[in-house]
């Protein structure tokens, strides 16, 4: 009893001298979000990270600089300059990137090995471009067969289009309407491109409206995010596969034989039918406004318990989200997740990459949107999270399957799994309401004999639906708390009309 | 402007007529108009009212985000702003508007080029009343004041605590990246224009941008002697060149960057050819493929292939700064090559190899296969 008064004691003189030292170690933190001193006089919003085969970060910014930043000595180092806005790098080697700026995707190489570029080589520029400030270009990733795939924003209604252009416009991908939609009327904007190793740039698959995050998963899979706006209710994450059409009518005019006029004149219905839906929608003002790049988690460990798992950036806020998909009826289809929140995060969170030491690495941005400038750094401290591992669709409801066991009590009261369903209409207008916004009662709760994983039984599933859950104050067997308690699954198919 | 901006600018027209007309028969109910700039900035952040005001408030949204407005009771912003964020994932359908007795009045969510109107009685009780967006993130920095008082008094903007710091500098003004990208002359200068890189741009160097009279794929490029030219990697050719200045970037840099890079100095040189260099008499348009640069001492040496035909342009000062001296190089050129150029283009050209045609430098192929032109700046010939 004695001691017991005499920790309390120590603890609160402790808490009430170096609150900042001692609450980093009590709380126990999962991870800890770390800021990069970035060099003086860089405006550094940032369009690219990624990571040398030596070790050094490589980062590029928007007034065109490209810099290497040494991790161990801290130092930054230019390596080329004078790029338009480019908002990717693809690593060949220690001294030869690929980088997509606005007119082309060049190779930015160093032969005399100095350490500063000298060679500045076109690899593609076989795309339309119009001069208007939407025309962002992203990429390039690369496959497993040594492929490319970069990506092109469509054209916005918002901006001007320059009186001489690049490329044959086609009036066709535009609206004749007063809606300001985004548009398409030069080769390929709003489409993903595939550049094969003859050199030859292809049509991949089309529909997007601002795709400002591609990348692949373990398995080779290939995804991209959008935004939500005109044909978009909510921002996705597109599965891509080729010859799909993911939804904004644009693009479809530079679809091989395309003989159906303004695309933007078909009737919802056929558009709808053509689409392939997002495999994970984020529900805007709820999970992400303006998700960025997809980066999945190949640590095998060093970054804690989502090895396989999608971190995608998030720009509007101070957030992180995490994806886990999973294979229903042939289709990809899966839960979205805040990952971090706040804990020193900036906004505008743009791009992502993991060092060699496991660190996610995050450019920030705002380019005249809602953001933060700089990189900052997630390092995992080696303090098993809780949170939630997986959300898997069941027949009649979801597993979920935790990181921890969790304490029975508080994960077998329904109070503590509150659902509630919605769905984002297909429409031309600016962004969806969530409609027809029910409460979907939890009418079984089983838990497993390890404690970590909770299969519920929902009173329905329909699909086309986004199913969101608030867990309640759920405890591991250690007594902590969650780290995130809303978690949005987005059903386009049942389980039961899975096929396989 | 595009039909869309034009049927939205003439509903707002129409509503301000519809105004008018109000105001002409109740003669009592004043319209205050607030936009949206880009960088989540109300056009208006302040404006005064009589208290008791009878008024009419149009919010429109021309930017591409969507924005609502709430006003709230005086220094209760940033309570309604958090209050807005704590609503989480029940934000969406209530519009982002809290419940809470600090939101005085409310405009839900306005979507891109749309536009809702509010009528209020302005309070009696005088104050600053703050008027903010309460979507996630925005509440922050997009907001401003509304002024109740009698006697119409504000502070001087500089000093207006209650508007976003970077607008208390006049309405038209940013804070932060905006500054003019002249080159930097003497030490005074340096010290008080922000550096627009971590480095000191020494010349030849080169920015990617959009600028006017060349296609998107444009390449600027600054040379020793504040000369400089845009080469266009669309067009496979040097467009103009001009002296004086390089560009200021400043506007392009600045939100979302739908403006051109400004040229800074004049303009001495622009191409008039349909193509500088042709490989036969009738100058066909030829086929062209841009290949890159490489740099040479910072210069770029410019690849590109006519007809197939690797074709490298080098471009430096020329020796008295009055002009540029071109270096071609056409290795494995087989045939003839004219150099063209256009009496009106605003140089004088001078050769080592070749004769001149007119206005055409024939070479063999042997003497095509490295030549070099120099352009000098006319006399006063200023374009």
């Amino acid at each position: 009893m004695k001691y017991k008064v005499i920790s309390i004691y120590i603890t609160v003189m402790l808490l009430f001298t170096c609150p900042e030292r001692l609450f980093s170690q009590i709380t126990n933190e999962s991870y800890r979000v770390e800021t990069i001193k970035m060099p003086d006089g860089l405006t550094s919003e940032t369009g690219a990270v990624e990571f040398l085969p030596d070790g050094r970060l490589v980062a590029s910014f928007t007034r065109g600089e490209v810099m290497t930043y040494n991790t161990l000595t801290k130092e930054w180092k230019l390596f080329a300059e004078g790029l338009h806005d480019p908002l990717g790098i693809l690593v060949i080697s220690n001294s030869e990137l690929l980088i997509m700026q606005r007119p082309e995707l060049t190779r930015v190489k160093d032969t005399d090995g100095d350490g500063i570029a000298d060679l500045y080589e076109k690899v593609t520029d076989d795309f339309g471009l119009s001069g208007n400030y939407h025309e962002f270009n992203y990429g390039p990733v690369k496959d497993k067969d040594d492929n490319l795939f970069i990506a092109l924003n469509s054209s916005s209604g918002g901006g001007n289009i320059r009186s001489e252009v690049r490329g044959q416009i086609n009036p066709l991908g535009r609206e004749s309407g007063s809606k300001g939609q985004m548009f398409s009327n030069l080769p390929y904007r709003g489409w993903m491109m595939k550049l094969g190793k003859d050199g030859k740039l292809q049509p991949f698959a089309s529909g997007f409206r601002s795709p400002n995050g591609i990348g692949f998963d373990l398995e080779g899979n290939l995804f991209a995010t959008d935004n939500q706006g005109d044909w978009i209710g909510t921002s996705p994450l597109h599965h891509v596969q080729e010859g799909r059409f993911y939804g904004h009518p644009g693009s479809l005019v530079w679809q091989k034989g395309w003989n159906r006029g303004n695309p933007f004149l078909l009737p919802i219905p056929v558009l709808d039918s053509m689409r392939t839906r997002g495999a994970v929608l984020f529900p805007h003002g709820i999970i992400a406004n303006s998700p960025t790049q997809p980066v999945c988690d190949n640590t095998s460990g060093k970054f804690g318990p989502f090895s396989g798992q999608l971190i995608i950036g998030e720009m509007n806020k101070e957030r992180i989200v995490r994806v886990m998909l999973e294979r229903v009826g042939g289709e990809l289809q899966g839960a979205c997740i805040p990952f971090i929140d706040g804990n020193g995060l900036r906004k505008g969170n743009n791009r992502l990459a993991f060092a060699p030491d496991g660190s996610l690495w995050i450019g920030q941005n705002a380019h005249g949107w809602l953001g933060d400038m700089g990189i900052q750094r997630i390092v995992f401290t080696g303090k098993q999270p809780a949170d939630i591992y997986s959300m898997n669709l069941t027949e009649k409801g979801f597993d979920l399957i935790f990181t921890e066991p969790l304490d029975v009590s508080t994960a077998i009261n329904p109070e503590n799994f509150k659902f509630r369903h919605y769905y984002y209409k297909y429409q031309s207008k600016y962004g969806s309401d969530q409609f027809d916004i029910q409460n979907v009662p939890v009418t079984g709760i089983k838990i497993s004999n390890d404690r970590k994983k909770v299969s519920l039984t929902l009173a329905s599933l329909k699909p086309g639906y986004v199913y969101e859950l608030n867990l309640g104050d759920i405890k591991t067997s250690t007594g902590n708390s969650l780290n995130n308690k809303l978690i949005c699954y987005t059903l386009n198919k049942l389980k039961s009309s899975s096929v396989n | 402007m595009r039909p869309d901006k034009k049927i939205f600018s003439l509903m707002m027209a129409i509503l301000s007529i519809v105004q008018l007309y109000a105001q002409n028969t109740t003669d009592t109910v004043r319209t205050i108009k607030i936009d949206v700039l880009v960088g989540l900035q109300f056009d208006l952040v302040r404006f005064n009212v009589k208290p008791g005001e009878k008024l009419n408030l149009i919010f429109s949204n021309s930017d591409d985000m969507s924005h609502n407005l709430l006003i709230t009771k005086p220094g209760a912003r940033l309570e309604v702003v958090n209050e807005a964020l704590k609503l989480g994932q029940k934000g969406p359908e209530m519009d982002y508007i809290p419940i809470s007795s600090s939101v005085l009045w409310s405009i839900p969510v306005v979507n891109p080029n749309q536009f809702r109107t509010l009528s209020f009685t302005a309070p009696k009780q005088e104050g600053v009343y703050p008027y903010v967006c309460t979507l996630p993130g925005h509440g922050f920095i997009m907001f401003g004041a509304m002024y109740v008082n009698s006697d119409g008094r504000m502070p001087e903007l500089k000093d207006d605590s209650n508007i976003p710091p970077n607008r208390r500098v006049g309405d038209n003004s940013f804070s932060g990246t905006q500054h003019t990208n002249h080159q930097v002359k003497g030490e005074d200068q340096a010290v008080k224009i922000k550096a627009l890189h971590p480095y000191t741009p020494v010349s030849p160097y080169i920015y990617r941008v959009f600028i006017d009279g060349a296609s998107p794929a444009a390449i600027a490029v600054s040379l020793p002697g504040d000369l400089s030219y845009c080469w266009d990697a669309g067009t496979c050719k040097l467009r103009f060149a001009w002296r004086g200045g390089f560009l200021d970037n400043s506007e392009l840099w600045k939100g979302k960057g739908d403006v051109s890079a400004k040229v800074v100095g004049n303009l001495f040189f622009r191409d008039k050819t349909q193509f500088p260099l042709s490989f036969s008499a009738d100058n066909n348009a030829p086929k062209l493929d841009y290949k890159g640069y490489k740099l040479i001492k910072r210069y770029p040496e410019f690849h590109y292939t006519i007809n197939g035909i690797d074709v490298y342009e080098l471009i430096l000062p020329k020796a008295d700064g009055k002009g540029l001296s071109r270096t071609f190089r056409i290795p494995n050129v087989k045939s003839t090559v004219w150099f063209n150029t256009d009496q009106s283009d605003g140089v004088k050209y001078e050769a080592l190899t070749g004769s001149w045609e007119g206005n055409r430098l024939k070479l063999t192929s042997k003497e095509a296969r490295e030549f070099s032109i120099i352009m000098s700046v006319k006399e006063g010939g200023l374009l």
